[in-house]
């Protein structure tokens, strides 16, 4: 699974800390998503998404070997 | 048309819980514990290594202690089930230290514990487990005779010190690979 939350975070002009205070994670696991190595939980996707204020489809996608 | 319906699935989908911080697990004590754990640890470790060293020798605190059960090389009086033995008590301090150390600094939460440190402590644990193994494996095969009995020392703690040593080392690498 691949995701575009680093174009997302630079349109709202965020840094990786304040979109993991926001979400109440720690930046380092923003960091492992934005680097594709860690898949986030069900739960974290849909926060992620809805503080975005968009659909999970759209910054979370599947990728070939998914 | 599909996606439209998607969306109203999504919008729809309250999420109440957004601004919980932290992963509920119920195994693990708070983070200030933490220090503890290390102090235990390392004392522990000194100590007991302190206690090889002497070839299980040093022993400055004797107490009569309960034992379910004994087998003595020279005292056949205190051997068998239930009897009250005395005996040095500094490896056994050691092997507690150790081990209450060990467990409190793997199982203490992180300052921000979310499911991304969750996963680092879950597969450091995979990892030692199976490295710990490997290396048991050849110990097996390569120590033999009364040098063996080193490696049954080392291996009671080994478990948890190859965990703390791969969770500490996974947790670095995630702080220092930053934008």
């Amino acid at each position: 699974m691949t995701n575009n939350l680093k174009v997302e975070r630079a349109i709202l002009n965020m840094t990786q800390a304040d979109l993991a205070k926001k979400i109440g994670v720690s930046r380092q696991s923003i960091n492992a998503m934005e680097k594709n190595k860690y898949v986030p939980s069900t739960v974290l996707a849909l926060k992620i998404a809805k503080l975005f204020k968009k659909p999970v489809e759209s910054i979370f996608f599947l990728e070939e070997s998914d | 048309m599909i996606y439209l319906s998607k969306c109203k699935v999504f919008f729809t989908f309250d999420l109440s819980i957004i601004n919980r911080t932290v992963m509920k697990t119920n195994y693990l004590l708070p983070h200030k514990y933490k220090t503890i754990g290390w102090i235990l640890f390392i004392l522990g470790i000194i100590s007991g290594l302190f206690t090889v060293y002497s070839g299980y020798d040093y022993e400055p605190i004797r107490i009569k202690v309960f034992s379910i059960f004994n087998d003595a090389v020279f005292d056949k009086e205190a051997d068998g089930f239930f009897k009250i033995i005395e005996t040095g008590i500094a490896s056994e301090l050691s092997s507690i230290a150790i081990i209450i150390g060990g467990l409190v600094i793997g199982f203490t939460k992180e300052k921000v514990e979310d499911e991304f440190i969750y996963k680092l402590r879950k597969d450091s644990l995979v990892w030692a487990i199976i490295f710990n193994y490997v290396v048991l494996f050849f110990a097996i095969i390569l120590i033999y005779d009364l040098a063996f009995f080193h490696v049954l020392v080392f291996n009671m703690f080994t478990p948890l010190l190859f965990f703390i040593i791969r969770f500490n080392f996974l947790k670095l690498k995630s702080n220092s690979h930053d934008e």
